[in-house]
């Protein structure tokens, strides 16, 4: 049911690294038309509408200066935004990190003696590994976005930050929902799964007092917070409960709502390839007589602040979550999300998983690239991502020199052999002469060498290479007519 | 509670750390104290981006009419003198005959021989039992065809328009601006609660195929009243 023969893993500790994980998934050939499929859909979507809109580049602009501006002032957005929440009704409460967070969510859970949360989808929530903890704590969770449904009752994990369950064919879905539902004879129509999913959650959506979500947006100025969706299930948890939790991401804060008027534009046409989305519900505390009349707000660092410490990384926090940036990523395309190892894949998941891990793990991320740039072009806040990929690249190498393991790994002995021969201009001319004669052997008569034996085996797998010329440069500049050096200028 | 004191100033310690003068990531400038003080900064950013629109009445009109269209909503169009009879029109072509109001909708709207109930604190499964619901806006706006609430006594509480299937809304056309900025514009003072209105409500996870109607009405009628040019 699941494309993955087993379970993905989506936990940055544990995961394998990127070539290892992604090679079950290249190997199935149904997943990777999901995937394709749904980011044509997608991107198609994305270009019409970005070429319509005549100032583009500008909503990028100010967008991306907007976020830096906040980036660099964020305790002073943070605290005004506590403040003002606080003098709205609403109660705020900072968590250091994923334990943190779950452990303050479940005391509040525990205060409203509440058994049952729902949910609405917020890639926050599967970053600090919220569900499992409830749920061992006694707390069933319910998700309600429709891929998230999909995943729950699918056992599955999400491999996208907007479309969760993009990897999942429609027939998949219906064999899901008619077990898990108990609806033997379900269609396989998007409608009709559609619908079962609607009618299963009306109950628990009029029914079950605490809610939690995530935020798309915090505004400092009113203390309000903003969710951004499609299906209408953030605005029925947002409304209906008794008890609204929210967590959300130290860097979700904007300064003004009137900065939502940038956001709000890029954001649907970057995500889904729609002018805007259906619904986007913003609320401030509590209001008296309508919504939740109890409202928890969990701010979340879980290394955001290591991330805002440097100089080139900080842009990594202007993330907004379209996930343009996966859509276009071919490597994305070829992978999916699941071989990210990560709750975040994608571009954004190769320079934002390593970076909270503090580069403990994942570190294969950063190469999980082709470094074409196709994200950056996308970004809708400009993210270099291509620039973080590179210096996260030279950290990793930099951690990796260190390891007493590495000292004898076949690349650091090359390199560090290179390194004795390139520096020592005598040497260089022996090995280049020394090379042109061992390559000879392997080079064909059309002048290309295909196989190189091996760790050169590594290379030629995929690279036809070509063979050395008869001389170098130097040899050529030695060996040529010497008398029109000696004459015209003497000095 | 000094487990949670201790939280919050150690993540404060750490953005401070992380954005003072010296973090190379900081460029030279301190990180301002407080949003205040921030202001200047936030003052000079760069905004280059579209505010005003320049489509003239008739064809942002159009526009907002169109793009609603696009949505599958049903919008029909009338003047002003024709808004009671129009509403109840399309109130009886629903085949729906209860419907919800919210508390401040003016009472001509209500068109008779329907069941009303007025929302005055109704409990969430009163508002269930409703099979429709009829309200006015804030603001309409036409590059996205959104409609913004701002759920005020004429609007409703959130759930009203939530529960119901099926949803009227009354737009003028002296309410429709071309641009989401000037709709930021229009708002003298921040709103408490809003909330943008897209078209009916639609997932496209199962094989990006769009379907309409998760949650939220399914069915969004608009009444377009032509109170200008």
């Amino acid at each position: 049911m699941s494309a993955v023969a087993e379970h993905p893993i989506l936990d940055p500790e544990l995961a394998p690294p990127f070539p290892k994980a992604a090679l079950p998934v290249l190997r199935n050939p149904q997943l990777r038309k999901n995937v394709a499929h749904a980011i044509d859909v997608i991107q198609a979507k994305r270009a019409r509408l970005v070429a319509e809109k005549q100032d583009w580049q500008e909503l990028r602009e100010a967008g991306a200066a907007i976020r830096d501006h906040v980036l660099q002032n964020l305790g002073a957005y943070l605290t005004q935004f506590e403040e003002r929440c606080t003098a709205a009704g609403g109660q705020v409460h900072w968590a250091t990190d994923a334990a943190d967070a779950r452990r303050i969510i479940l005391e509040i859970l525990r205060e409203e003696k509440a058994d049952e949360v729902i949910k609405i989808k917020t890639m926050t929530s599967a970053e600090i590994r919220l569900n499992p903890y409830l749920e061992a704590a006694g707390v069933r969770t319910y998700e309600t976005d429709l891929a998230e449904i999909i995943l729950q009752l699918g056992e599955d994990e999400p491999s996208h930050i907007v479309v969760p369950a993009l990897h999942v064919n429609r027939s998949q879905v219906r064999e899901i929902f008619a077990r898990k539902m108990g609806i033997p004879d379900l269609s396989d129509e998007p409608k009709v799964l559609t619908a079962a999913a609607r009618s299963y959650l009306r109950k628990k959506f009029l029914e079950v007092p605490t809610a939690i979500s995530g935020a798309n947006f915090l505004i400092a100025e009113t203390g309000a917070v903003a969710v951004v969706e499609s299906e209408g299930n953030g605005r029925m948890c947002l409304t209906l409960p008794r008890t609204m939790i929210t967590l959300a991401g130290i860097e979700k804060v904007l300064p003004r709502f009137q900065d939502l008027e940038v956001m709000l534009q890029v954001l649907a046409r970057s995500a889904t390839g729609e002018r805007m989305n259906p619904y986007t519900s913003l609320w401030t505390g509590v209001t008296p007589g309508d919504g939740p009349q109890k409202f928890h707000v969990v701010l979340l660092d879980n290394g955001r602040s290591s991330i805002l410490a440097k100089k080139t990384e900080r842009q990594t926090l202007r993330c907004i979550r379209c996930a343009a940036c996966m859509n276009s990523c071919p490597v994305y395309r070829q992978t999916g999300g699941h071989a990210y190892g990560s709750v975040y894949p994608g571009p954004i998941g190769a320079i934002l998983t390593p970076q909270l891990q503090q580069l403990h793990h994942a570190q294969s991320l950063p190469y999980a690239s082709s470094l074409c740039g196709a994200c950056y072009e996308v970004c809708p806040v400009k993210i270099n991502i291509p620039e973080i990929l590179i210096d996260l690249r030279a950290k990793v190498t930099d951690q990796e020199r260190k390891t007493v393991g590495k000292f004898f790994d076949p690349m650091y002995v090359g390199l560090r052999a290179a390194n004795v021969v390139f520096s020592r201009a005598w040497l260089f001319h022996a090995a280049q002469w020394m090379g042109r004669i061992g390559l000879k052997v392997l080079t064909h008569r059309d002048g290309w060498i295909y196989r190189l034996p091996s760790v050169g085996a590594k290379w030629t797998q995929t690279r036809d290479l070509r063979g050395l010329p008869k001389e170098t440069f130097h040899e050529w500049w030695k060996g040529r007519d010497i008398g029109t050096r000696d004459q015209g200028r003497k000095d | 509670m000094s487990q949670v004191i201790d939280s919050r100033e150690q993540v404060l310690e750490r953005i401070r750390a992380a954005t003072s003068i010296g973090t190379a990531a900081s460029a030279g400038r301190n990180a301002a104290a407080s949003a205040d003080e921030a202001a200047g900064a936030y003052a000079t950013l760069p905004r280059e981006y579209v505010r005003l629109g320049d489509m003239t009445a008739k064809a942002r009109h159009e526009r907002f009419v169109e793009r609603l269209r696009e949505y599958d909503a049903e919008v029909v169009e009338c003047r002003p003198e024709e808004l009671a009879a129009t509403i109840a029109a399309q109130l009886a072509a629903s085949g729906r005959t209860k419907f919800v109001a919210p508390a401040g909708l003016p009472a001509e709207w209500m068109a008779a021989g329907l069941e009303w109930r007025i929302d005055r604190d109704l409990a969430a499964h009163e508002v269930e039992q409703c099979e429709g619901v009829v309200t006015a806006c804030f603001c309409g706006v036409a590059e996205s065809g959104t409609i913004v609430l701002h759920h005020s006594a004429n609007e409703g509480r959130r759930v009203v328009t939530l529960l119901p299937d099926w949803h009227l809304c009354v737009v003028r056309a002296s309410q429709v601006v071309e641009t989401l900025p000037e709709y930021f514009a229009l708002c003298q003072k921040v709103p408490g609660l809003v909330t943008w209105i897209s078209g009916p409500s639609a997932t496209a996870d199962i094989e990006m195929t769009r379907i309409k109607g998760v949650h939220g009405p399914r069915y969004l009628n608009v009444v377009f009243v032509k109170d200008r040019d």
